[in-house]
């Protein structure tokens, strides 16, 4: 039963501009008002400490309240454990406080907080409160759109508390982290638009950091990315993570990511 | 003494009612043409196109995505303000770049529209564009505040009057 709550709370959001609809990173701008994203996150990522793959499947739901506040809660269901189980959940929260717009361009900044819990086992140092650690996070993101191009950057400080009931964080490992994100997008198709039914394309790089407060520990990813947009209400990612440099211990840093979203526009008519 | 109070304040109520309505039925926009900033995406201009159509009052929404302009035709005997295309667009997560409104003359006799040009337009329908900050980008509205500096309630930013320049 509490797997088909989470699995229900779990299938998940957004609309944004999209070339803003980065796989990794969430821009400065939010969904619309009244409006419920549903998003299937599904990654495979290569298990650098044992043979096969690590499967993360993450549903979501975002819900704009109002043109500067969303929300979104998401599950996490992972088959480290040999078979697909649920792990855990997350709220995630972002308020839009700064908007600069002019014809097709923007600037805009927003606050956003996420808390979740996990009962998985801990086994690396990277913190990763999307499907692995219990904690929080918190900071600020900034985006600009360009015509066609979108730049989007954040920073946060991440902290992980225990994976309860099993699994207290490690003593030897930093337990708090700042991350940092460097994004583009880029609208490839259509170059003039008829419709919106036509299907857009954007392509997409990400890099992605992370540094253990503590110890100074860091890793860098990089994340190609192609996504396709359907009739201007659904769209599909296929992205990959490949690591570029680290120091810290992680269990499976390279790997595919797959992500269907589909928007549900103003609830309340 | 009472009744005859409470009976009068009915009066009163349906009357302003009645009044209301014959007022609105000549003064009304007839089309809005709204040109959306700060998006380049179909997805986006979807948001807005979907915003528009949850009005009861809208009839259809045409939208060219390039420019991101959205025409919109209203229902005869309406009664919105143009503050109600801000609000939608705004809801989307968008800002408008211009508003362009056709309506019956009498639209525009009512004390919330201050004229800050002179033309004075001949015809069944008028067409004259909303100035007010929300309704133009960010740099226009830093001219057009230089230019109306003699406009003293231009500078007020009241949400509920509308400065506007008409066109035709």
């Amino acid at each position: 039963m509490r797997k088909i709550i989470l699995f229900l709370i779990a299938i998940s959001s957004q609309n944004i501009t999209s070339q803003e609809l980065f796989v990794v990173t969430d821009p400065a701008s939010n969904v619309p008002a009244n409006s419920l994203a549903v998003n299937v996150m599904q990654s495979l990522f290569k298990e650098e400490m044992k043979s096969g793959y690590n499967y993360h499947f993450m549903p979501e739901v975002t819900y704009g309240l109002n043109k500067n506040i969303m929300f979104r809660a998401s599950a996490f269901i992972s088959n480290r454990s040999n078979q697909l189980v649920t792990e855990g959940g997350s709220f995630y929260t972002k308020y839009r406080f700064y908007s600069s717009d002019d014809l097709n361009s923007h600037f805009r900044m927003a606050a956003f907080g996420r808390y979740s819990f996990n009962n998985a086992d801990i086994h690396q140092e990277q913190i990763e409160i999307l499907g692995h650690n219990t904690g929080f996070e918190g900071g600020f993101v900034a985006t600009k759109l360009i015509k066609k191009l979108a730049i989007s950057s954040s920073v946060s400080f991440e902290k992980a508390f225990d994976n309860k009931p099993d699994y207290p964080f490690p003593d030897n490992m930093g337990d708090n982290a700042t991350n940092y994100t460097l994004s583009f997008g880029k609208l490839m198709y259509p170059k003039k638009y008829t419709s919106y039914k036509q299907t857009n394309i954007n392509v997409m790089l990400e890099f992605v950091g992370q540094t253990i407060n503590e110890n100074g520990k860091s890793y860098i990813d990089v994340v190609p990315a192609i996504q396709f947009i359907f009739n201007s209400q659904a769209r599909l990612d296929l992205a990959y993570r490949q690591e570029l440099l680290s120091s810290m211990v992680r269990s499976a840093p390279n790997g595919f990511y797959f992500n269907l979203y589909y928007t549900f526009f103003d609830l309340t008519k | 003494m009472k009744k005859i109070n409470k009976i009068n304040k009915v009066r009163v109520i349906v009357a302003s009612i009645v009044l209301m309505f014959s007022i609105k039925s000549n003064a009304q926009i007839v089309k809005a043409e709204i040109r959306a900033t700060g998006l380049t995406c179909s997805m986006c201009s979807n948001a807005i196109n979907k915003q528009l159509k949850t009005l009861p009052e809208v009839v259809n929404v045409e939208t060219d995505l390039n420019t991101n302009t959205f025409t919109v035709t209203l229902t005869e005997g309406n009664t919105l303000s143009p503050k109600v295309f801000k609000e939608k667009v705004e809801k989307a997560g968008f800002f408008i770049g211009t508003l362009v409104l056709t309506a019956k003359p009498e639209t525009i006799t009512q004390s919330t529209y201050i004229l800050v040009n002179n033309n004075t337009a001949n015809g069944t329908e008028i067409q004259f564009q909303v100035v007010d900050k929300g309704y133009v980008t960010e740099k226009e509205f830093k001219k057009l505040s230089k230019s109306y500096k003699n406009v003293e309630t231009y500078a007020s930013n009241n949400e509920d009057d509308f400065h506007i320049k008409i066109l035709n």
